[in-house]
C-alpha cells in the first residue's frame, strides 16, 4: 500500500537541515501501523510526505500503486481526497458547520450532491454511534465525540489509507482508549490500513506495528 | 473541473460566513450600498437638476444677441456723453444684408401701460410689435390660432396675438380668436393666443402678459415712423454672436453718429455665452458628480477588499483544512471570490433601490427628470460587481497559497 524508497528530504536554509535520511518504508494494505518518535526526530515530516502534504527530494514514494512525485496542487488536492483520510490532533474541524455537514465537506469537493453527501454521512455518523449529534456543532461536542466526527470525515471518501497525527494527543486516557477502540475495529473489521503518527508509547501498544524514527532514520520497521 | 460556484453548500457557506460577524458584514455592506446610492443619486439628481434649469429656457434659440441702441459714453459729432440714439428698421435691413453669418433679424418695439378693452372689461398691457423673425429667436406657447405672419408684417393687417393673462383677464375661459380687442382706442382682430412655461423674461415682460402686434402695424398706430427699439439677431449655427459685435456695431455706426471707440452706445447681449454658462455648470455638476459618486464607490470597494482580507486571515486554519481534505486552489479562490460578489450584489442592489426611491420621491416634488435610466442602474451594478470581484482576488490569491500544513500547524 506504502511504499518508499530512499525518500530523502532536506529543508533549505542558512544551515541546511536534513531531516529525512534515505528512508525506505513498506507497509501493506490492512495494516495497522505506528510511526513513533521523538520530537524532532522527522516523524512529523514523514508524514507530511505520506498525506501528500508536503514533497520530498530524492526518491520514491508509491501509494496504493501511484507514484507520488512532482504533482500539481490539483493533483494533490484530488489525490488527499480520495486516497487519504486524515485525522488531527486538534480535530480541525470547521467550526460554524455541525457534525454532520463536517463528515460530508470532503464530498463536496468531489461535487457529489447534497443530498447523496449528507445521506452518506449520516451513514458514517450511525456506524460510529454518533447520529444524536449530527445537528450539534464542534463547540457542542466532547473531545471524544469531535475526534470520532473527525473519523467519519476521514472514511466518508472510502481512502486507501487514514492518516492520523496524534489522534489522542488532546484526549484524556478514557477516551483515548476509545478512539483506539475505533482505530482497531476499523482495522479488524474493514481491513482498513491505518497508519498513526504519535510519541505516546501506550498507543504504539495498541497497533500491530511499531515503526521508531530517530534523527531522520528509520530505526525499527518492526515485524 | 466540477463547478463549485452553484453548489447550494457554497452559497451556504457564504451566508454562515458572512453572517458570523454580523456587525462587520453590515457596516461594510454599509460602504458599498451607500458608494451606489450615492453614485445613483448623483447621476439621477444631476440630470433632473439640468432639465428644470433647462426648462427656463424652454422655446428660445440658443445662438442670439439682443441688441439695443444705449447712451453714448464719448461726445461725437455734436453729440453729447450721455445723449441716446434711435434704431431704425434701416438699421436691421442693413445686418440683413451685410452680414451673412445673421440668419434672422426680428424688430422689437414696446409700449407700457396700453388699455386692452374688450367691451366692459379692460386692462393694461405691454404691445410689443414684433416682425415675424421673431419667432425664430423664441417661440411661445400658442394655445389658441395663430402667430403673427409675413402677410401681416407685409400688409400692415391690424391683428394681434394676445398674452395668456390678458386674454383671461377679458375674456375668461373663452378663446378670444375672432373677436375685437381695443388697444388705446384702436380696434384689432385677435388671431392667437399664447404663453410661456420658461421663466427666461425678454426685454422685461413674459409672453404671457403681453399683446403682441405685427411691427409695421405697431410703427403706424402708435406713430413711431421708421423707429423701432431694438433687435435681436439670430447667427447662424457654430457662429459665436460675441465674434461678430464689433461688425454689428460698424454697420449701426454708418447711420448713427457714434465715436468707433465706444462700446457703450450699443448694448450687445450674447444670449449663446449664457446658455454656454449653463452647459459648463453642468458639466462641473456632472464632473463633481461623477468625482464624488466614483470616490464613494472606491471606498465601498475598498472596504470589500478589506474585509475579503481579514476574512482570510482569521479562516487560514479552516482553508488549510480544506486544502488537506480535498479542496482544490480554484475551490478556495471561488468561495472566497463569491463571498465578495455576494456581498457586493446584495448591498449593490439596495443601493440601487434606495436611490430609485429618493428619486422618485424627488421627482413627485421637484418635477420631472429625477430618474435613473435602467442602463444607468446596471451599469452602476456591473461595474461595483467587477470591481468588488478585483477587490476579492488579492485575498482569494492569498488564501489560494495558504498551504495545508502551515495553515493546521496554525493553531
Amino acid at each position: 500500500m506504502i511504499k518508499l524508497k530512499n525518500v530523502n528530504k532536506t529543508y533549505p536554509g542558512a544551515v541546511p537541515l536534513h531531516v529525512l535520511k534515505d528512508i525506505n518504508l513498506h507497509i501493506d494494505r490492512g495494516e495497522l501501523v505506528s510511526i513513533m518518535g521523538a520530537s524532532g526526530s522527522g516523524k512529523s515530516t514523514l508524514l507530511n510526505i505520506l498525506g501528500i502534504l508536503d514533497t520530498y527530494d530524492t526518491g520514491e514514494y508509491w501509494l496504493d500503486g501511484v507514484l507520488i512525485r512532482n504533482l500539481g496542487e490539483n493533483r494533490a488536492a484530488e489525490l488527499r481526497n480520495r486516497m487519504i483520510g486524515f485525522v488531527f490532533q486538534s480535530f480541525n474541524l470547521i467550526s460554524y458547520k455541525d457534525a454532520l455537514d463536517n463528515v460530508a465537506l470532503p464530498l463536496f469537493y468531489q461535487g457529489v450532491s447534497r443530498r447523496k453527501r449528507r445521506m452518506l454521512a449520516m451513514e458514517q455518523l450511525e456506524r460510529l454511534g454518533l447520529a444524536d449529534r449530527a445537528h450539534h456543532l464542534p463547540a457542542e461536542l466532547s473531545g471524544g465525540q469531535k475526534q470520532r466526527v473527525a473519523i467519519a470525515r476521514s472514511l466518508i471518501t472510502r481512502p486507501s489509507i487514514i492518516l492520523a497525527d496524534e489522534p489522542t494527543g488532546a484526549l484524556d486516557s478514557h477516551t483515548s482508549k476509545e478512539v483506539m477502540q475505533i482505530f482497531r475495529q476499523l482495522n479488524a473489521e474493514q481491513g482498513m490500513t491505518i497508519v498513526i503518527v504519535t510519541h505516546d508509547p501506550g498507543v504504539g501498544e495498541q497497533t500491530n506495528r511499531v515503526i521508531r524514527i530517530v534523527d531522520g532514520q528509520i530505526e525499527k520497521q518492526g515485524e | 473541473m466540477k463547478i463549485t460556484f452553484f453548489d447550494i453548500e457554497n452559497w451556504r457557506e457564504i451566508g454562515a460566513t458572512l453572517s458570523r460577524n454580523k456587525t462587520r458584514t453590515m457596516l461594510t455592506a454599509f460602504g458599498i450600498f451607500w458608494g451606489t446610492a450615492m453614485l445613483a443619486m448623483l447621476l439621477g439628481g444631476e440630470k433632473g437638476l439640468e432639465r428644470k434649469l433647462r426648462s427656463n429656457f424652454d422655446g428660445f434659440a440658443t445662438n442670439f444677441a439682443m441688441v439695443d441702441p444705449g447712451r453714448r459714453s464719448m461726445s461725437y459729432q455734436g453729440f453729447n456723453k450721455g445723449s441716446s440714439w434711435i434704431m431704425t428698421t434701416h438699421d436691421a435691413e442693413n445686418l440683413r444684408r451685410g452680414i451673412p453669418e445673421i440668419s434672422a433679424v426680428a424688430e422689437c418695439e414696446e409700449i407700457n401701460d396700453v388699455n386692452v378693452t374688450n367691451g366692459l372689461k379692460s386692462t393694461t398691457a405691454y404691445i410689443r410689435g414684433i416682425s415675424p423673425e421673431y419667432f425664430d429667436v423664441f417661440l411661445p406657447d400658442l394655445y389658441y390660432g395663430r402667430f403673427i405672419n409675413e402677410t401681416d408684417e407685409a400688409a400692415s393687417h391690424k391683428v394681434c396675438v394676445l398674452g395668456k393673462q390678458i386674454s383671461e383677464k377679458i375674456y375668461g375661459t373663452e378663446s378670444p380668436v375672432g373677436k375685437y380687442v381695443s388697444l388705446g382706442g384702436i380696434y384689432y382682430r385677435v388671431v392667437g393666443m399664447a404663453g410661456q412655461t420658461s421663466e427666461v423674461q425678454i426685454r422685461g415682460s413674459k409672453v404671457d402678459e403681453q399683446v403682441l402686434l405685427p411691427m409695421s402695424t405697431m410703427r403706424r398706430s402708435f406713430n413711431l415712423g421708421d423707429n423701432i427699439g431694438g433687435l435681436m439677431i439670430l447667427f447662424r449655427d457654430k457662429v459665436s454672436p460675441t465674434s461678430l459685435q464689433s461688425r454689428v456695431e460698424r454697420i449701426l455706426r454708418t447711420r448713427h453718429p457714434i465715436h468707433p471707440d465706444d462700446h457703450n452706445a450699443v448694448f450687445f447681449f450674447d444670449i449663446s455665452e449664457q446658455f454656454a454658462m449653463v452647459d459648463h455648470l453642468f458639466d462641473g455638476v456632472t464632473l463633481l458628480a461623477l468625482f464624488v459618486g466614483v470616490s464613494s464607490l472606491v471606498a465601498g470597494i475598498i472596504g470589500v477588499g478589506n474585509i475579503m482580507w481579514v476574512i482570510v486571515k482569521e479562516r487560514t486554519n479552516e482553508i488549510g483544512i480544506r486544502r488537506a481534505i480535498g479542496a482544490k486552489p480554484a475551490d478556495i479562490v471561488t468561495q472566497i471570490l463569491s463571498e465578495g460578489v455576494a456581498l457586493t450584489f446584495v448591498s449593490g442592489v439596495a443601493g440601487i433601490s434606495f436611490a430609485t426611491a429618493v428619486l422618485a420621491v424627488a421627482s413627485r416634488t421637484v418635477g420631472p427628470g429625477f430618474d435613473l435610466t435602467f442602463a444607468n442602474a446596471m451599469a452602476i451594478v456591473v461595474t461595483f460587481l467587477i470591481l468588488g470581484t478585483a477587490a476579492g482576488f488579492v485575498p482569494a490569491i492569498k488564501a489560494m497559497k495558504i498551504k495545508p500544513i502551515e495553515a493546521i500547524n496554525d493553531r
